[in-house]
C-alpha cells in the first residue's frame, strides 16, 4: 500500500479484484464482438448523437467506433487492432480468443489456481499450437502463374463475411484479378498501387475493376476535352504556375516598372516549362490524331491552363503523390520533375480518358491501357455508410489474396483449424506436460473453440451439439468444419472454404501473450485524475 | 484573387475558428440583406478568398469555406461531420443494402440542438417553404424574444464549438479523429498526436481533405493554420505541417498557436509541470519548423489582461476567449482579402492590401529575418474625433501573444497594422485617408517607433453576429464606440447591444517575444538536453531521439539570437 503514502488520491485494487476486474473486460469485449463473427453473423449499424451512420461488420471498424474507457478492454483492443494492422484481419478471432482465454482460467483460478501455472500452460499450448499449424496449413505453390482458385477461394471465404453473397462473388473476382494484376515476380505485393475510388451513384453492384487509374479531379478549363482516345500520357511533377520570386529573398523592387520586369520574367520562365510541353505534344501528335494528356502532381494556374489548352492537351493538376507512381505502373513511360530533357519515352499510353462530372465531384478515367500494373477498384454504392462498408470488406479481401500469395500456404477454415488443434493439444500434448500446467494446456485447448462456437451461435445452432459432432469426426481422422446451414460437418476443403495461415499464427501467438500479461496483475492502481478540463 | 485554404487542429483552435466562420458569415448575411449599413456593402473584400462555390448532386448551389478542420470523436456534438448542405435523407434498418443478415441498430442518445441550432434550423424550413410574405412586424418581435434567450443559452451551456456555428461546412471540412481510446483531458503531451496523425491512416486521409481544396484553387496564396498549441493536438499539426511543407513547397503557411487560457487550478506535483513545458518547448520548435511565420496567441489570463480593458471575458469559458482570438485573427487577415485596386484609383473604402507571402515579406523576411511575431490589439480602438487616437491608439493595442516583453526599445522592429470600422466625428466610419493620417500623427507622438510599418484601413466594422457571447464591458456602445460613462445595467453587453465594433490588430516582429522564447529555450535545455534532465524518459516515450531534441535546441537558440546577439552562449557549455 505504498502507493497510498506517494499518492493519496490512487485508487488500489488487490490482487482478486484486479483480476476479476480484467477478466470481466475480457469477457464484455468479447461480448460485443461476438455476433460479429463469420458469414452469419450481424451487422451492426452506429447511429451517432448527430444521426451519423455507420455501418460495419468489421470487427476493426466497430473497435475504432466504440468509446472504450477501460484500461484493460483498451489493452485487448490495441492488440486487435495491431493484429489487423499487421496481417489484415482476425481482429474479431483476436479479441473472442483472448476473451475465451481469460474466461477458461477464471474457473481454475476461482477453484485456488495459480495464475502462473496457467501461464507456462499457455505458453507450452502456444508453441505446441504454432507446430501444428505448421503441419496443418495447406501449402499452396505460387509459381509465376499463381492459383486463381485457391486465391478466389480466400477472398470469397473473408468477403461472405462481410458482404451478402453476389456482392461478395462479385466483388470475389475484381480483388484477384486487382492483386494479380500489381504482382511483380520476385517482389512484394504493394497493394497502395490498387487505388480504391468511390463514387456515391448508382448500386453497390456496379462496383467494377478499371484496368487503369481512376482519378478524383477532372481538367479545370473550359476548352478541354472530356473525352480523348488513343492519349500519350505524361506524368509530371513540375511547378507550372508563377510563383513569387522566393520569400525571404530579401530581393526588392524599388519601382513599379522593376516590378513589372520582374513578374514578366517569373511569367515568361512558366511560360517556357509550358511551351516545352507544347513541343514535345506536337512531335507525337503531329500527322495522326492522337491526344495529348498532362498529369501534374504541382499547380497549374489559369494562363498555362489556356497555353495548353488551346494546344490541345487535356492537363490535371495536383494529383496524389501515389498516382504519380500508379499511373507510371499502367500507363508505362516515367515521372519526370523537369521539363528540360523530355523526351516521347517518357510518355505513357493509354487508349481511352474521360471525365465523369457527379454535381461538383469530377473523376478521369484514364482506361485501355497496355500490360497494367496497377489498377483502380471503383466503388459505386447509394450513400456514403454503404460506401464505406464496401470499403472495409475490398480491403480485407485484398489483404487475404496478398497474404495467401505471400504465405504460399492457407489453412482450411470453418472452425476445422481450431478443433484439430485442440483435439491434438488434448489428446497428445497434454500427456507429455508435467503437473499442474496440463490444466493451463487443457484451458488453452478449450480457448481455442470460441471460434467454431461463436460460429454455430450465430447460425442459431446448439453450440454442444456441434462441438460433439466435430470432435468425434476429428477423432475418427476427419478433418471436418461447421456447416452453418444444418450444423452438420462439412469438408471446407471440399466448400472451398480458406483463411489465411498468417492471420491464424498471428492470432495464436499474441493472444495468449495479452491474456498471460493480464492475468498475472495482482494489484491494479488508479493514479488520482488530475482535474484539467478539456481545452 | 488569391486563394487561401484555412486549416483548424484542435479543440480550441475550432472555437477560433468557428468565431471566425461566424463573422464571415455575418459579412456576407449583411452585405446581402437591403437595410444594413452602407459600410457592410462595400466592404471591398473579396469573400472568393475564403470561401469556395460547389454544387450538390442534386445541382444545389452551395458556399461553403475552403476549410479542413481536425478534432477529437464526439466533439462536433449536434452537427454531423458531413454538414447538412450535400447530406442524403437519414435512413433506417431497412437500408442496409450490403448484408442480407441479421441488423442491430446502436444508436447513441441524440443529442438536442440548443436554442441557436433549433432557431437557424427553423428558420432554413421556413425559407424553404417560401410562406414569408405574411406580417414581418410580428414574426420579428417573436424573434426578438426568442434571441433574448438565445443568448442565454449560449452564455451557459456551450459545451461544443459547433453549438454556436451558423455555417454550413462542407462534407470534405471535417475531420474527427477515432479510435484514439481516450479522454480529450488525458491527450496530452506532443507523442500521442504525433502517433494519432501517423497511425490509423489519419494523416492520409486528412493531407487527402487538403488536397481536395488546395487543387481547386487557381492561385492559392497561402494557407491560413490554427492551431492548439498545448495538448496532443500540437503533435498532431507538427506532423501535418511536415507533410505539407513536402508536398506544396511553395505555398507558405501563416500559423496561428493558440490555447485557451489556464485554469486556477493547477496540479501541484511536479510531472505535469515538467511534462507541460517540455511539450511548449518542443511543441514550438516542431510547430515553427514549418511555418512561415508564427504567432503565438493565448494569454495565461485574459480577464486580467489589458487586451481585455473593455471587455468582461470569464477565462473558464472557452466561448469567451475564443471569440477575442477570432477577432484579433479576423482583422489580421483582412489586408489578404482586399480587392487590389488599379493603381491609379484612390480607395475609399480599404487600403493596404498584401497577400500573404508579402505580408511574410514584409514581417519576417527583412533584416533580422525574425519569424515569430507578437499580436496586439485594440478590441475596440479609440474613435477618432478629438485628440484621443493619436494619444491612445498605440498604448491601446495590448497584447494576447503570452510572455511578451513590456516597453521593449526596439529599433529593428517590423510591424503590419491592421484598422477597421473606426468612428470619426459625429459617429461615422471615419474615411481611409482620415485613419492613415491619424495613424501617422500617433506614430509620430510616439516615443518608439517602429523601423517599418504597413498599415491597412478598411471602413468596414467588425459585425458582431447573433451568437457572439456577452463579453462587451458597460463603456462600449452599439456600435463600438467607448462611452465616457458606463451605461447603467448589467455588466456585460451582449450582441444585441453592440452590433459591430472597429478593431484594430497588429503583428509585430521585435524583441517583445524575446522572453517566448527564451522560456521554451530554458526549458529545453534544462528538461531535455542536460546531462540527467529529469525530461528525458518523456522525450524518449514521445518517439524523439537525442539529436532530435539537440537539433531543436539549437534551433531556438539561433532565433534567440537573431532577436539579441548579446545573449549568454551557453549552448556550447554543456
Amino acid at each position: 500500500m505504498s502507493i497510498r503514502v506517494l499518492n493519496p488520491n490512487a485508487e488500489v485494487l488487490n490482487k482478486s479484484a484486479a483480476l476479476h476486474m480484467n477478466i470481466n473486460a475480457a469477457k464484455g469485449l468479447q461480448d460485443v464482438l461476438k455476433t460479429n463473427l463469420g458469414p452469419k453473423g450481424t451487422i451492426k449499424m452506429l447511429v451517432g448523437g448527430a444521426g451519423d451512420i455507420k455501418l460495419t461488420k468489421d470487427g476493426n471498424t466497430l473497435l475504432k467506433e466504440m468509446q472504450i474507457q477501460n484500461p484493460t478492454a483498451i489493452m485487448i483492443a490495441r492488440t486487435a487492432v495491431a493484429q489487423d494492422d499487421i496481417s489484415g484481419d482476425g481482429t474479431t478471432s483476436t479479441v473472442l480468443f483472448i476473451g475465451e482465454l481469460m474466461k477458461q482460467s477464471e474457473r481454475y483460478i476461482d477453484e485456488g489456481m495459480h495464475p502462473r501455472v496457467l501461464v507456462d500452460g499457455f505458453e507450452i499450448a502456444k508453441r505446441a499450437t504454432l507446430q501444428f499449424l505448421e503441419k496443418f496449413k495447406t501449402p499452396v505453390v505460387m509459381g509465376d502463374e499463381p492459383d486463381r482458385e485457391i486465391l478466389k477461394m480466400v477472398a470469397r471465404t473473408t468477403l461472405r463475411t462481410k458482404l451478402y453473397e453476389t456482392l461478395a462473388d462479385q466483388l470475389t473476382n475484381i480483388i484477384v484479378n486487382a492483386v494479380l494484376c500489381i504482382r511483380k515476380p520476385e517482389e512484394s505485393i504493394d497493394l497502395f498501387m490498387v487505388e480504391i475510388m468511390h463514387m456515391r451513384h448508382k448500386f453497390d453492384v456496379d462496383t467494377r475493376l478499371v484496368e487503369g487509374l481512376v482519378l478524383d479531379h477532372g481538367s479545370r478549363h473550359p476548352d478541354m476535352k472530356r473525352r480523348a482516345e488513343n492519349c500519350h500520357i505524361l506524368t509530371c511533377n513540375v511547378s507550372l504556375e508563377y510563383e513569387k520570386s522566393e520569400i525571404n529573398a530579401g530581393f526588392f523592387y524599388s519601382n513599379a516598372e522593376q516590378r513589372e520586369a520582374m513578374v514578366a520574367a517569373e511569367r515568361r520562365s512558366v511560360d517556357e516549362r509550358v511551351q516545352k510541353i507544347i513541343e514535345l505534344k506536337n512531335k507525337v501528335c503531329a500527322g495522326n490524331d492522337n491526344n495529348f494528356v498532362v498529369i501534374n502532381q504541382k499547380g497549374i494556374d489559369p494562363p498555362s491552363l489556356d497555353l495548353l489548352a488551346r494546344a490541345g492537351i487535356i492537363a490535371l493538376r495536383r494529383a496524389k503523390r501515389r498516382n504519380m507512381e500508379r499511373l507510371v505502373l499502367a500507363c508505362g513511360g516515367e515521372a519526370v520533375n523537369s521539363v528540360d530533357d523530355l523526351t516521347p519515352d517518357c510518355l505513357g499510353w493509354a487508349g481511352l480518358v474521360y471525365e465523369h462530372v457527379l454535381g461538383e465531384e469530377k473523376y478521369t478515367f484514364v482506361e485501355n491501357v497496355k500490360n497494367p500494373h496497377s489498377c483502380t477498384i471503383l466503388i459505386k454504392g447509394p450513400n456514403d455508410h454503404t460506401i464505406a462498408q464496401i470499403k472495409d470488406a475490398v480491403r480485407d479481401g485484398l489483404r487475404s489474396v496478398k497474404n495467401t500469395i505471400e504465405d504460399e500456404a492457407v489453412v482450411l477454415g470453418a472452425g476445422a483449424f481450431e478443433v484439430a488443434a485442440r483435439q491434438y493439444l488434448v489428446n497428445e500434448v497434454k500427456k507429455t506436460v508435467a503437473g499442474r500446467a496440463q490444466l493451463g494446456v487443457e484451458a488453452f485447448a478449450d480457448a481455442l473453440l470460441v471460434v467454431p462456437k461463436t460460429l454455430a451461435e450465430n447460425s442459431g445452432l446448439d453450440t454442444q451439439d456441434v462441438i460433439i459432432a466435430l470432435t468425434g469426426a476429428h477423432d475418427n481422422g476427419m478433418i471436418v468444419g461447421l456447416n452453418q446451414h444444418t450444423g452438420e460437418p462439412l469438408d471446407p476443403q471440399m466448400e472451398g472454404i480458406f483463411d489465411n495461415y498468417s492471420v491464424k499464427r498471428q492470432i495464436i501467438n499474441s493472444g495468449p501473450v495479452i491474456a498471460s500479461q493480464l492475468l498475472l496483475v495482482d494489484e491494479v492502481i488508479r493514479a488520482g485524475r488530475n482535474m484539467r478540463k478539456p481545452t | 484573387m488569391r486563394e487561401i485554404v484555412t486549416i483548424q487542429v484542435g479543440n480550441y483552435a475550432n472555437f477560433v475558428g468557428s468565431h471566425f466562420w461566424n463573422f464571415q458569415d455575418e459579412l456576407l448575411g449583411l452585405g446581402d440583406t437591403p437595410d444594413s449599413s452602407q459600410v457592410f456593402k462595400d466592404h471591398s473584400l473579396n469573400m472568393d478568398v475564403l470561401y469556395r462555390s460547389g454544387e450538390t448532386q442534386q445541382g444545389t448551389l452551395t458556399y461553403t469555406p475552403r476549410l479542413v478542420s481536425v478534432d477529437f470523436q464526439g466533439s462536433l456534438g449536434s452537427m454531423s461531420s458531413r454538414g447538412t448542405l450535400y447530406g442524403e435523407a437519414s435512413s433506417g434498418l431497412s437500408d442496409v443494402v450490403t448484408w442480407t443478415g441479421r441488423v442491430t441498430a446502436q444508436a447513441s442518445e441524440p443529442l438536442k440542438r440548443n436554442l441557436f441550432l433549433q432557431s437557424l434550423y427553423e428558420e432554413e424550413q421556413a425559407n424553404e417553404s417560401l410562406n414569408n410574405c405574411l406580417d414581418t412586424g410580428r414574426t420579428e418581435t417573436r424573434n426578438e424574444i426568442q434571441a433574448t434567450d438565445i443568448i442565454e443559452c449560449l452564455e451557459n451551456n456551450v459545451k461544443y464549438w459547433t453549438d454556436f456555428a451558423k455555417v454550413h461546412y462542407h462534407p470534405q471540412s471535417l475531420y474527427e479523429l477515432n479510435g484514439l481510446w481516450m479522454d480529450i483531458q488525458d491527450f496530452n503531451n506532443y507523442g500521442m498526436g504525433r502517433d494519432a496523425f501517423t497511425g490509423l491512416q489519419h494523416g492520409e486521409e486528412i493531407t487527402e481533405r487538403l488536397r481536395f481544396f488546395i487543387e481547386e484553387c487557381d492561385h492559392i496564396q497561402g494557407l491560413q493554420f490554427i492551431t492548439n498549441d498545448a495538448g496532443g493536438f500540437s503533435g498532431v499539426a507538427g506532423e501535418f505541417l511536415e507533410n505539407i511543407a513536402d508536398d506544396y513547397t511553395n505555398i507558405p503557411v501563416l500559423l496561428y498557436c493558440v490555447r485557451s487560457p489556464d485554469l486556477p487550478v493547477r496540479t501541484k506535483s511536479q510531472r505535469p509541470t515538467v511534462s507541460n513545458s517540455l511539450h511548449d518547448a518542443i511543441s514550438f520548435s516542431r510547430l515553427s519548423a514549418f511555418g512561415k511565420l508564427i504567432v503565438p496567441i493565448g494569454l495565461p489570463s485574459l480577464t486580467k489582461s489589458k487586451a481585455s480593458r473593455f471587455l468582461s471575458i470569464e477565462d473558464e469559458k472557452p466561448f469567451h476567449s475564443s471569440a477575442v482570438y477570432a477577432s484579433a485573427i479576423h482583422s489580421i487577415s483582412l489586408p489578404l482579402r482586399m480587392e487590389r485596386p488599379s493603381p491609379s484609383v484612390d480607395l475609399i473604402n480599404a487600403s493596404g492590401a498584401a497577400d500573404m507571402s508579402e505580408l511574410i515579406q514584409m514581417l519576417a523576411g527583412q533584416a533580422r529575418q525574425n519569424m515569430v511575431t507578437t499580436l496586439d490589439v485594440a478590441m475596440p480602438p479609440p474613435s477618432l474625433s478629438g485628440n484621443h487616437f493619436k494619444q491612445s491608439l498605440l498604448e491601446n493595442l495590448q497584447p494576447l501573444t503570452p510572455d511578451t516583453g513590456e516597453d521593449i526599445e526596439d529599433l529593428q522592429a517590423l510591424e503590419t497594422i491592421s484598422i477597421h470600422g473606426v468612428l470619426g466625428a459625429g459617429g461615422q466610419e471615419s474615411t481611409v485617408s482620415e485613419v492613415n493620417d491619424a495613424v501617422q500623427a500617433a506614430y509620430e507622438n510616439a516615443v518608439r517607433r517602429p523601423r517599418f510599418s504597413h498599415l491597412s484601413v478598411s471602413r468596414c466594422p467588425l459585425p458582431i453576429p447573433l451568437p457572439f457571447p456577452s463579453i462587451f464591458g458597460n463603456l462600449v456602445g452599439q456600435r463600438g464606440e467607448l462611452l465616457e460613462t458606463p451605461i447603467v445595467g448589467p455588466s456585460s453587453r451582449d450582441s444585441l447591444d453592440v452590433h459591430s465594433i472597429p478593431m484594430a490588430a497588429r503583428l509585430r516582429s521585435s524583441t517583445a517575444i524575446l522572453p517566448f522564447l527564451e522560456k521554451r529555450l530554458h526549458n529545453l535545455r534544462r528538461y531535455g538536453i542536460q546531462q540527467g534532465a529529469l525530461g528525458s524518459g518523456l522525450i524518449k516515450d514521445w518517439g524523439f531521439g537525442k539529436d532530435e531534441i539537440e537539433d531543436m535546441g539549437e534551433t531556438l537558440s539561433k532565433m534567440v539570437f537573431t532577436l539579441n546577439p548579446y545573449c549568454e552562449e551557453s549552448s556550447d557549455t554543456d
